[in-house]
């Protein structure tokens, strides 16, 4: 049971469905229940950060490999590690101070159409929280497979809004509009 | 004339005479010739000279030197309806021709477009030789329609920004230059790739500094007599979050007369129709995004609002009373909104991308017509979204200074035709007045009356409707100087000072007045209206709902301020 740090190489924007998909295919083989990615601001360019909860046993040099960059585990002995990006993370995580979750307890159940009150009761998800309207126990979350709730204050919150159908939405989408730019 | 808003930060001997504005009118002749004068000697000195004067100060400085009114009413003017925000088959993401695109607006009614192609590696390197004799071609086509060339800036540190220049000698040497020196993503592209590896991200704030340096080369080439005039304005500001409020106020500091403004309306405006009415169904603007790692983290969504969203169609910087845009104005920040079509594909249009490489050869090639309406997010240039200007002529340069000056109205759906703003002192001070964009002046406790003419919509619009406007909202605030926290976002003494309700019989022109009565200290006001028919219950635009919000049944227009000087 451990809370990790880790400061991956992105091939991707922070955010993107696609590099969820590649940090946690990273974790393959580790079992966590809970990964959140983080931005680090206090360098003169943002990084993406990760954390996560590990719940048996951890190679930290292979997921390190895995991720392409430091690993540290919170509270190891290690002095260099308190102040570093990775280290913020697994604090921000293991206090649910800020971070968006991609990986929680429940997530997994929760792929359709579900009310309000099966959110939270099934999920690590603390409260469903709308954006400009109030929610109700049995409002429906269409949750369109794809959830990434954020840690706030101590709290697992999923931001929804109003979608077309009179459902709420998370307000995080999978596939949102790709801009452009010819890069 | 548009030059006028700074003025009275370098002209220091530029003395009103009180209680009338005849006599300050008399000066501005000269102040005109020696600013020529001054400009003619296109030295460096004289431009770096210039340039620190303006940068120290917000060109509306308040440090108590006279008054002098800016964008001075002068009656009924002439509005020239355009669109700063084009795309062709030159973007890696565009289309049509750029004789479409012309053809196009001009069929919809706009005096004036800016071709505005993404930057990137082979846009520079391929691309603007091409555009060029496209958009010269489409000048001769269309000798009514002013075509601009203009580029879609990867503002580095930033989001995108059109940047133009009038048709000149040296326009398409400083466009490239500028995009092959400054543009985020050649900045951001490695070497191996044809870029300079220089900063991160395109988006990364390691990229801040180039921008002011890309603005104030900018200002370097109209200082020297390069080009008559350049404007920047930022374009869909909220949509990934990644435009800090400080970078608005760096733009703007950094070159005064270059960077003007931002969309008040994105473009993409058909994305949010319900796919059940044939519609693509996700967010009105092409905003549905959420914050990434370069978002400044103040933009965040919460229970009461949503940055990454429009508000009526408008970007939420823009929408948001008391919100980014008004504390630039309560600084006394001249800082202007607009509406555009960010034209890529247009919804319900038979045409798909043609199948040129536009890696390799900098144009996707000639667009394909598969005679079947295709499901997009964009309008034609004209046919939803229009950037009134009030200009002296329909000229390259009079319509790009009517920019400049902030004589600006986004309209959205033909909600109005038109709009007669004059702004002036009841008692001691300025009572000519000024008109929208400008700048006027009162005695302390004098009072300032605001008359509003607005022309209402006299033919349908492009859905086939004569939009009906129902309300005018008066915004006023206090202005209260250069902020001390440079990512302030917020200016909670901006409000509705009143609603005017418009009859449901009225037609042709309707006009409301309202006093300030006592004015004791300086402050600025501004204009919105709407059809009705998407309100908040305190009478705001209402958060467009992802897959679900028709365009043309919540019609608004954004009027620019008038700044209102105590002396």
């Amino acid at each position: 049971m451990t809370w990790l740090g880790a400061v991956p190489t992105l091939p991707g924007e922070h955010g993107a469905a696609h590099v969820d998909a590649l940090l946690l295919a990273a974790f393959d083989g580790v079992a966590t229940d809970f990964v959140c990615t983080h931005i680090d601001r206090l360098g003169p360019v943002a990084v993406t950060t990760l954390s996560a909860h590990v719940t048996g046993e951890v190679d930290v040099d292979r997921l390190s490999a895995a991720l392409g960059g430091p690993v540290v585990v919170l509270d190891s002995p290690d002095p260099d590690s308190p102040g570093s990006p990775a280290a913020r993370a697994a604090k921000a995580a293991r206090d649910r101070a800020e971070g968006r979750c991609i990986r929680f307890p429940g997530q997994s159940a929760l792929t359709g159409t579900h009310p309000v009150a099966e959110v939270v009761a099934g999920s690590a998800i603390d409260r469903v929280v709308g954006i400009g309207v109030p929610v109700s126990p049995t409002d429906r979350v269409e949750t369109l497979g794809f959830l990434r709730p954020v840690c706030q204050d101590g709290e697992l919150v999923l931001l929804v809004e109003p979608a077309v159908g009179g459902v709420l939405r998370p307000t995080e989408a999978e596939n949102p509009h790709e801009c452009c730019g010819g890069h | 004339m548009s030059h006028d808003h700074h003025d009275h930060t370098h002209e220091h001997d530029h003395v009103e005479v009180e209680g009338s504005w005849r006599d300050g009118q008399d000066d501005r002749p000269l102040s005109v010739a020696r600013r020529r004068f001054l400009s003619g000697l296109g030295a460096a000195g004289v431009a770096t000279t210039l340039s620190t004067t303006l940068g120290a100060t917000p060109a509306h400085a308040h440090d108590g030197r006279p008054a002098s009114p800016v964008n001075p009413w002068a009656g009924r003017g002439r509005w020239f309806a355009g669109d700063h925000h084009i795309h062709t088959k030159y973007s890696q993401d565009g289309q049509y021709e750029v004789a479409q695109q012309v053809a196009k607006a001009r069929e919809y009614g706009l005096d004036w477009v800016v071709i505005t192609d993404h930057g990137s590696v082979a846009h520079e390197k391929f691309s603007i030789s091409q555009v060029t004799p496209d958009i010269e071609q489409a000048r001769r086509s269309h000798r009514d329609v002013l075509v601009y060339q203009g580029l879609e800036w990867n503002i580095p540190g930033a989001e995108h920004a059109t940047v133009f220049l009038p048709p000149g000698r040296s326009t398409v040497d400083i466009l490239q230059a500028f995009e092959a020196a400054y543009d985020g993503a050649l900045l951001s592209t490695p070497v191996a790739n044809g870029g300079k590896g220089l900063i991160t991200r395109s988006t990364s704030a390691d990229g801040e500094p180039y921008a002011l340096a890309a603005l104030r080369y900018l200002e370097a080439q109209v200082l020297s007599g390069r080009t008559e005039i350049a404007l920047m304005f930022a374009n869909h500001p909220a949509r990934r979050g990644v435009d800090s409020p400080h970078e608005f106020r760096g733009w703007r500091d950094a070159a005064p007369d270059v960077a003007v403004g931002m969309e008040g309306a994105p473009g993409h405006q058909a994305a949010g129709i319900r796919t059940a009415d044939g519609g693509n169904g996700t967010g009105r603007g092409g905003y549905d995004a959420s914050p990434n790692q370069d978002s400044f983290p103040g933009y965040a969504p919460t229970a009461t609002e949503n940055p990454y969203r429009t508000y009526g169609g408008f970007d939420w910087m823009t929408a948001k009373v008391g919100g980014l845009w008004d504390s630039l104005l309560a600084e006394g920040r001249p800082w202007w909104v607009t509406a555009t079509s960010d034209a890529h594909r247009v919804h319900q249009d038979t045409f798909t991308p043609g199948t040129g490489d536009h890696g390799k050869t900098g144009s996707r090639g000639a667009p394909i017509d598969t005679g079947k309406p295709q499901v997009q997010s964009d309008y034609w240039p004209g046919f939803y979204s229009s950037t009134l200007v009030g200009a002296n002529s329909k000229s390259y340069v009079d319509v790009m200074r009517g920019m400049q000056s902030g004589k600006v109205v986004a309209v959205h759906g033909r909600i109005i035709d038109g709009l007669n703003l004059r702004v002036r002192s009841l008692g001691e001070g300025d009572n000519r007045g000024v008109t929208i964009g400008g700048r006027t002046f009162v005695r302390r406790g004098d009072d300032v009356e605001v008359v509003m003419e607005i022309d209402l919509a006299r033919g349908a619009n492009f859905a086939g409707v004569v939009a009906r406007l129902a309300k005018v909202d008066l915004i006023a605030g206090p202005v209260t100087g250069p902020v001390v926290d440079r990512d302030t976002f917020s200016a909670p003494a901006t409000k509705v000072v009143k609603s005017f309700e418009v009859a449901r019989t009225a037609r042709g022109t309707v006009k409301f007045t309202h006093t300030f009565r006592g004015v004791e200290g300086a402050f600025y006001l501004r204009l919105r209206g709407s059809d009705g028919n998407k309100l908040t219950s305190d009478g705001h635009p209402v958060m467009d709902v992802i897959g679900d919000a028709d365009p043309w049944s919540d019609l608004w227009f954004y009027a620019n301020p008038v700044f209102v000087d105590v002396i």
